[in-house]
């Protein structure tokens, strides 16, 4: 965590409130908290509930699981199929895209071939 | 496992700088081919790779930052540093055109009349859409600093609305300026006058619409909860660069439009 330094008190003044504070923590809260019941939707006292579902539930979370799997799988990599298959197309294009140049410059530098 | 003592960012390895590479390549041979043999696979082909090469080069950026918490303090201190160089350069890029259009226009020539606007050239009118132009850009500064406002506030609806407002007016000044472009009495062709308005305009046309595509990028990323209050450096990037096509514009109507006319 981030603290801060008093250089004339040389005593820790606590966390700042700025301190980068990702989502799924909330800033300024003691690692121990009450247990949360998850029957009905989490809501922080800001967000009230016409706020909450506005264009769709917050999927964040779940995708911060997905991608922090420790699987060692390349980020480009790491939704499965769908990155799997726009890398492979991209590569494809790449390799026959430099062949196809290489091919087009070397007809376009014969003499005659204005 | 080893975890790294230290807050900067080891990327993964990626593909996307060289396939990045090739799609220059491929842009700029597909160019020449295009001058000289009349095909355009080649260059289509560099667009796509583009195309392709940037949305998944971002895309991996999201990912890492917003889903794998990479982005701390001192990153995000580097990419601040980062965006603030690229619009420097940026700068320094519409700069040489002014050069261009105030060496032209401060001494024209005698084949020009020795006047300018130049013999023949009809200028547009400068209060008339280009005033309405630089009006839609005004406002759409005000509605994406309301737009950071209400993200950094945490509400929600009215960044979502704000921006796309911001994007709105956007769209509204790129229709505005192809409608001047198509009714323009003079063209690129017309000399130096026609050439430095439409190269300067048209660049500045293009980071519009650059500038325009970004900020819907964030529209969806908001849309989807990717902000945080504290946290929302892709839409400062985005308002950064926004804010300097608005000033660039200013600069192009009080130059090009207003005192050359």
């Amino acid at each position: 965590m981030y603290y801060r330094l008093n250089g004339v008190t040389q005593r820790l003044t606590g966390a700042p409130a700025t301190a980068y504070s990702p989502q799924g923590l909330r800033p300024n809260v003691p690692p121990v908290s009450p247990p949360v019941i998850f029957a009905t939707p989490t809501k922080l006292a800001s967000e009230a509930g016409s706020q909450v579902e506005y264009l769709g539930p917050n999927r964040v979370p779940a995708l911060q699981k997905l991608f922090q799997m420790s699987d060692g799988v390349p980020v480009h990599l790491k939704r499965g199929l769908i990155d799997k298959l726009l890398y492979r197309t991209t590569m494809g294009l790449t390799v026959g895209g430099v062949v196809y140049c290489l091919v087009a410059l070397y007809v376009a530098a014969q003499p005659g071939n204005k | 496992m080893a975890h790294q003592a230290h807050a900067y960012h080891m990327v993964d390895p990626s593909p996307w700088p060289l396939t990045g590479a090739v799609a220059a390549l491929l842009m700029t041979s597909g160019l020449a081919v295009w001058m000289h043999f009349h095909s355009t696979i080649l260059m289509t082909l560099g667009l796509a790779l583009l195309l392709l090469t940037m949305i998944q080069w971002w895309r991996d950026i999201i990912r890492e930052g917003t889903f794998q918490g990479h982005h701390t303090p001192p990153v995000q201190k580097g990419l601040r540093f980062g965006m603030v160089l690229f619009i420097t350069s940026e700068v320094f890029f519409f700069l040489g055109f002014f050069w261009a259009f105030y060496h032209a226009s401060l001494a024209p020539t005698p084949e020009l009349g020795g006047c300018w606007p130049p013999t023949g050239i009809f200028a547009l009118d400068p209060f008339e859409v280009p005033l309405l132009n630089t009006a839609v850009l005004l406002a759409s500064g005000v509605t994406v600093t309301w737009a950071h406002h209400s993200i950094m506030e945490g509400e929600r609806k009215q960044a979502i609305q704000s921006l796309t407002l911001t994007i709105l007016l956007g769209f509204y000044f790129t229709f505005l300026q192809a409608m001047e472009y198509y009714e323009a009495p003079f063209t690129i062709a017309d000399g130096v006058y026609g050439a430095t308005f439409f190269v300067a305009t048209g660049f500045h046309g293009l980071h519009v619409i650059i500038g325009s595509s970004f900020l819907a990028i964030c529209l969806l990323r908001q849309a989807q909860h990717h902000f945080t209050s504290e946290h929302h450096f892709g839409f400062e990037a985005a308002a950064w660069y926004w804010h300097f096509v608005d000033v660039v514009w200013l600069f192009l109507y009080v130059s090009i439009y207003w005192w050359g006319s």
